[in-house]
């Protein structure tokens, strides 16, 4: 038997109250309730980072992480990064220093990243690689999303 | 038959004979949030065997997704009394609720000043981001021999908080593992927190954890070493050793501490340390590594880790550290 | 085809990708962003569970009494063939299965929910039969057959089957004479590797919807790097004409190969056939992806070279059986690539080449980045190097003093294009400080430095066109339509810049159209083999240059001036001799007035340009000979410098190092991040990557135990080198770069694992746990 929860969140700054089956991951929930499709599946289970989304201001793996958990919780995904238009300043970093190849790692991975520099403003080069491992990226090798987190540092 | 005369791989083990197609989704459940241990340990007993708890979900879920478990009840620990506690009391010790994430107990700063291998090896585990879901408690929970907080929890004499049907009861982290996966907890109880005693004085350690990437992997094999200065010993040292992803549950092999507290502790008994950790542990072939490199890695990892702890002990000692007892 | 006259400002600058923005803000939609609305269905698929066996009987009842289930498909449904070059593969599994993992029945439901449990009620009976899990021991004799009916396949010419074994293709090269030179060789070594069969692993897996309409007119939006072939394949096969199927391919999360040709498209197809009116979507877990994808082939190579006593080299044999699985339809052709490339860049006047692709029950092999080349590569840079050894010479020096050259004569005796293999050597050597013995970090550790060179050329069939077409705007920018793929390379980019650069449009004025739309969209081969900076570049400098002839003419006729004296800088038509000046913006569309409104001249602006290689030939089968087996070869070299831990056998790479001669860098920073990221993808598979198959069973379907590298594993220093010497029949004389930079990669830390521990392994991944216990049992461990 499944159960259905209702639920009421802040998704990107709106209120949104939904009915969930238990058994939907808040990706699940996030890319086909409301269409917030920036937020990526690569693996269900834990393991590639693209799901990432902040969750009360901490990144987690949206598959990981049951919607009728969520009841109260504050979400914001990769759509929620920028305001108007206006990218933040990761965002711009990571156009410039060619960090985006395919795209596909690039929701999570600015997540995490956002994250970091939340928690630590000025990381060294060793805590930007050990903040991103739970970020699996197969196209860039890294080295350029590891010099845009560093670009980012605000000085 | 024809086919076993074709080339085999360089170590076997023991295969995996159906193939694993895990859902797409979790298949369905009903997800069960209660307002007090009462309840939820009520609702287990009456739901024994369909129910399960849900700390951090990390472990649970896969399993779920893989239908390794297939429980009709998911019952939600979080929000449940006493389990969101994470406090350090200079008098009595440590206290991590069963539902604190284990990124809350790493930036702790009485855990970094008091129980740095605890922050050490919470650190090891898996990403940042699901070290935001995943908890202590859990780990134990799942009691899989590859845990990387076990050694921590079970060196710093983790001592367990149960909520049962009869009331609550403690048990020491030592008695509590009985095999992959499973433990000593009785039909409808519940782990509350997980409790530490003020550390020994002096006290350091380390965890070497040896994975396939440098970061992020399962332990092929994982070293804990916790020592301390001891009057009562030979060598003035007490120093343990546990280990992980060697045998069916984590392992503390007496015979290291013997070695390392009735001889004076030099390179040579450090060798005799690390070869008797080796001796005491059997692991297997699996896809992670063989048997054969797990051992040699448990007496190379062993090595190192006594050493570094014993560097560390002898130079706090130096400083006057010991001065304190 | 002259390289250029004068090369525009654009070319060689490195303006940002086109395709970022989207990228960056969540907005870029992927295949599995589309919404389908409530009509959608959801495909699952019911797998075979064994390796090789004959399906006696398949129950489809229980399943179809599910409610929600709306169609089944099984293999009755569908008995024709599928194959790029071999039609040897069925959608649905007829009448055996060959590997663990392959399609036997579709389901279609309205949840996925419910299209798994409907296949879990599927019942299938097998009788088992016995399996061949060894490319050599399924060459021989004695090994059951894979492909009884091998014989009845229809097959691409330049591939040689034969039938009654389970060798799908057998491609030969014979030159000079090796029995004779070997009695002339002062050494000679001789070494087997074995490289395993590796998965690709996009972060996107893999996911296809498809729809029939009423009409009968199917469309499949698909996470593609083929459109194209995946029309024209899907189409022929399920007996539909090509022009009433239509492939929309939006951005692909990555592909590697993986998707390219058809891998899983055709099976939504056939579900949504019998399922009128809804689309049915079929999106791989990743378990799938790791198990039932195309995988890089297993390969066996057996090799024997020798040189004179001044370290020339004489002569070589190359023996390759690769491990082709369960069906072959793509990997023959990568044996007939291991085959024509089969000496890497090195020049040998004596060869004897038998490259085999042999039927396993193994996943399936397909196109992964370097279509054969990492692993030939994996031999070879490492027999060279001991045979310099051997002869006691410097190893950059007899890669030097051996490599290829323009103006030599190939192995299939092509004369060479001029090349800057040279250059890319000098300063692999130079950037990994080769020559000079540096300490280890501690005594713990072993330090040691490797180099490897390599090559590869554009694998297609010799008629792979490309094409494009650029219409201009209102508003004077240009939207230029290809049917290449952007799947993160920097295609659309490399594109946009193209055109901009012929036409004389600033970068921002370009637009790509996209998704790719086979309805829409010029043609394009595939998106494969490093060719599209190449030949889709060729068709959109061609479709810009067209573009600006139409512009020009028109405008010349409105001054009445001459179209020599005529040029478009920024957007801008500027005459050279009257200095007028007339911006593009509404002329390109509307036309110019004549003057006393005595009529228009122009119109709507539409280039159009389309490239094929007309020039390559075919070989003999018995002797791999031709004048022109390929277009060209992109060529370069990789170093590590590189430390072993002796207490774990875990290998730190120091310093990274890379050179390839791309004809010209047309956006140098995308040529860089195609290098740092194909020696970081080959980095992975030369240390972690492996699909256990025990009994034809994978082993590690899953993240946790397929490892790949993360950003920890990233070496400390990475240098990443570009040498241009000119290609003649590419735009501006570039060469395609996107799969190279990870086929020198094993080899190379291959020879660096030596260099430190003087231990050679048979193959990759070089795990902690096998550089120690060789290092173990070869006694170098106290
Ligand atoms: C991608 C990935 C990587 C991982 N990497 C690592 C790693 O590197 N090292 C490592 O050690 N682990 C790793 N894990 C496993 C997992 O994250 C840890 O074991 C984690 O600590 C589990 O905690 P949790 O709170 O998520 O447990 P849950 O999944 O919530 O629970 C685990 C088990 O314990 C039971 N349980 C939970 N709470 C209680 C309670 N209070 N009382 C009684 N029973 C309870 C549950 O029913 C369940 O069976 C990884 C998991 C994933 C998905
Ligand atoms: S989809 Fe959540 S971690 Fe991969
Ligand atoms: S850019 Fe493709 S996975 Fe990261």
């Amino acid at each position: 038997m499944i159960s259905y929860h209702q639920i009421t969140l802040k998704v990107n700054g709106e209120t949104e109250v939904v009915n969930v089956p238990a058994n939907m991951t808040l990706l699940v929930m996030l890319r086909e309730e409301m269409g917030l499709t920036g937020v990526k599946n690569g693996c269900a289970a834990g393991e590639c980072g693209a799901c990432t989304v902040l969750m009360n201001g901490e990144p987690v793996n949206s598959c990981m992480v049951l919607a009728a958990e969520c009841d109260g919780a504050e979400v914001i995904t990769v759509e929620g990064l920028s305001h108007n238009g206006q990218l933040i300043k990761l965002q711009e970093m990571l156009i410039a220093k060619g960090g985006v190849q395919c795209g596909f790692c690039t929701p999570g991975m600015l997540i995490s990243a956002f994250a970091l520099l939340k928690r630590n403003p000025d990381p060294s080069e060793n805590e930007i690689r050990e903040a991103l491992v739970g970020n699996l990226c197969r196209c860039t090798g890294y080295v350029r999303i590891i010099d845009a987190v560093k670009a980012s540092v605000e000085k | 038959m024809l086919y076993r005369r074709q080339a085999r791989r360089y170590n076997t083990y023991k295969r995996k004979k159906t193939m694993l197609n895990p859902h797409p989704g979790l298949p369905e459940f009903t997800y069960v949030k209660l307002a007090s241990l009462d309840e939820a340990c009520g609702f287990l007993v009456e739901h024994a065997g369909e129910a399960r708890l849900i700390s951090g979900g990390t472990d649970l879920l896969v399993r779920m997704r893989d239908k390794a478990f297939k429980p009709a009840y998911v019952v939600d620990i979080k929000g449940l009394e006493g389990t969101d506690v994470l406090a350090f009391d200079p008098s009595s010790g440590l206290k991590i609720g069963a539902a604190v994430p284990m990124n809350r107990v790493v930036a702790h700063p009485d855990v970094q000043k008091h129980y740095p291998l605890l922050a050490q090896a919470a650190k090891s585990v898996a990403s940042y981001q699901l070290r935001n879901r995943a908890t202590i408690v859990g780990n134990i929970c799942n009691a899989s021999p590859a845990g990387d907080t076990l050694g921590a929890c079970l060196l710093l004499g983790g001592r367990l908080n149960i909520y049962g049907k009869d009331g609550e009861r403690f048990e020491d982290l030592v008695t509590f593992f009985k095999g992959p996966g499973k433990t000593s907890l009785q039909p409808g109880e519940i782990v509350t927190s997980i409790n530490f005693p003020l550390p020994e004085k002096g006290a350091t350690g380390t965890y070497l954890k040896l994975g396939r990437n440098k970061l992020s992997d399962l332990a092929i094999v994982g070293v804990t070493v916790y020592g301390f200065p001891d009057k009562m010993t030979e060598s003035g040292f007490r120093i343990k050793v546990a280990l992980a992803s060697v045998a069916a549950t984590p392992l503390m092999p007496p015979v290291v501490e013997t070695v390392l507290s009735e001889n004076e502790i030099t390179e040579d008994t450090i060798q005799e340390a690390a070869n008797a950790s080796m001796d005491a542990c059997f692991p297997i072939d699996d896809v992670r590594g063989s048997a054969r490199y797990r051992k040699e890695m448990v007496r190379n990892l062993t090595r190192n880790a006594i050493t570094e702890v014993w560097g560390q002990l002898q130079s706090r000692t130096e400083n006057g550290l010991e001065a304190n007892r | 085809m002259a390289v250029t006259d004068k090369m525009p400002e654009l070319i060689g600058k490195s303006p940002l990708r086109v395709d970022v923005h989207g990228k960056v803000t969540g907005a870029a939609i992927y295949t599995d962003d589309i919404q389908f609305g409530k009509n959608l269905l959801y495909a699952r698929v019911k797998r075979s569970p064994h390796p090789h066996a004959l399906i006696k009987k398949i129950d489809t009842s229980k399943a179809e009494a599910l409610p929600g289930v709306k169609v089944i498909v099984t293999g009755k449904d569908y008995p024709q063939r599928i194959g790029l070059y071999l039609k040897d593969k069925n959608i649905f599994a007829t009448d055996r299965v060959r590997f663990v993992g392959e399609a036997v029945a579709g389901v279609a439901a309205v949840n996925e929910e419910i299209a798994e449990k409907a296949c879990e009620l599927i019942e299938v009976e097998y009788e088992l039969l016995e399996p061949v899990f060894d490319s050599i021991y399924g060459a021989s004799p004695d090994a059951p057959l894979i492909h009884p009916d091998m014989g009845d396949y229809e097959v691409a010419n330049f591939i040689f089957p034969k039938p009654g074994t389970n060798i799908s293709n057998h491609f030969k090269a014979r030159k000079g004479d090796v029995d004779r030179a070997w009695k002339d060789c002062a050494a000679i070594v001789e070494k087997s590797f074995h490289i395993p069969q590796v998965q690709h692993v996009p972060i996107e897996p893999h996911i296809a919807i498809a729809k029939t309409d009423d009409n009968g007119r199917v469309t499949l939006w698909a996470s593609s790097q083929s459109p194209f072939a995946q029309r024209n394949l899907i189409a022929k096969t399920l007996g539909i004409s090509e022009s009433d199927m239509r492939v929309i391919a939006p951005y692909v999360g990555g592909g590697f190969g993986c998707k390219a040709g058809v891998t899983m498209e055709a099976m939504p197809v056939a579900i949504a056939l019998k399922a009128k009116g809804h689309p049915v979507k079929m999106r791989f877990t990743r378990e799938e992806e790791f198990y039932t994808n195309f995988v890089r082939q297993g390969l066996k190579i057996k090799l024997k070279v020798g040189c004179d006593k001044d370290g020339n080299m004489l002569a070589m044999e190359n023996t390759m059986y690769w491990d082709g699985g369960a069906s072959t339809e793509y990997g023959v052709n990568i044996t007939r690539a291991g085959g024509y490339s089969s000496t890497g860049p090195f020049d040998i006047p004596n060869v004897k080449t038998d490259s085999f692709c042999v039927y396993t029950n193994h996943p399936i092999g397909g196109a992964y980045r370097g279509f054969g080349m990492s692993e030939l590569h994996t031999g070879i840079g490492q027999v060279m190097d001991e045979l310099a050894e051997k002869i006691g010479m410097d190893k950059v020096e007899f890669l030097k003093r051996n490599s290829i050259q323009g103006g030599d004569i190939n192995v299939t005796g092509m004369k060479m294009h001029p090349i800057g293999l040279q250059e890319c050597i000098d300063k692999v050597a130079k950037g990994i400080n080769w020559g000079v013995k540096e300490k280890a970090s501690s005594d713990n550790k072993l330090r040691g430095k490797g180099i490897a060179i390599s090559w590869k050329a554009p694998a297609m069939p010799p008629n792979a066109g490309s094409s494009a077409f650029i219409e201009m705007n209102e508003d004077g920018t240009a939207t230029v339509n290809v049917g290449g793929q952007e799947i993160g390379q920097g295609a659309f980019t490399v594109a946009a810049q193209i055109a901009a650069a012929t036409i004389g449009l600033p970068m921002e004025d370009i637009r790509i159209a996209g998704p790719l739309d086979t309805q829409y969209s010029p043609y394009e081969w595939q998106t494969v083999a490093s060719r599209l900076t190449w030949s889709m570049g060729n068709a959109v400098r061609f479709a810009a240059a067209d573009a600006r002839r139409q512009i020009l003419e028109m405008v010349a006729e409105a001054w009445d001036e001459d179209v020599d004296d005529l040029d478009i800088i920024n957007g801008i038509v500027v005459s050279y001799r009257s200095e007028k000046e007339m911006s593009l913006k509404n002329i390109a569309v509307y036309g110019i007035p004549k003057e006393d409104d005595q009529g228009w001249i122009g119109g709507p602006v539409v280039g159009q340009g389309s490239f094929m290689p007309s020039y390559v030939t075919g070989l003999d089968p018995e002797t791999g000979q031709g004048p022109r087996a390929v277009v060209h070869y992109t060529t370069g070299a990789q170093g590590f410098d590189i430390e072993i831990d002796k207490d774990t056998g875990k290998i730190e790479i120091l310093k990274a190092v890379t050179a390839f001669d791309v004809g010209r860098a047309l956006n140098p920073e995308l040529v860089k991040a195609q290098m740092e990221g194909g020696m970081m993808q080959g980095i992975s598979s030369a240390i972690f990557e492996e699909i256990i198959l025990e009994e034809g069973v994978m082993q590690n379907p899953s993240f946790v135990d397929y490892r790949i590298a993360t950003t920890v594993d990233v070496p400390r220093v990475m240098e990443t080198y570009f040498v241009e010497v000119p290609q003649d029949d590419g735009p501006f004389g570039a060469r395609g770069i996107g799969e190279h930079p990870m086929t020198p990669t094993i080899a190379a830390l291959g020879n660096a694992i030596y260099d430190a521990t003087g231990i050679r392994l048979e193959g990759p991944p070089f795990l902690p746990e096998k550089v120690y216990l060789a290092m173990k049992d070869a006694g170098i461990l106290d």
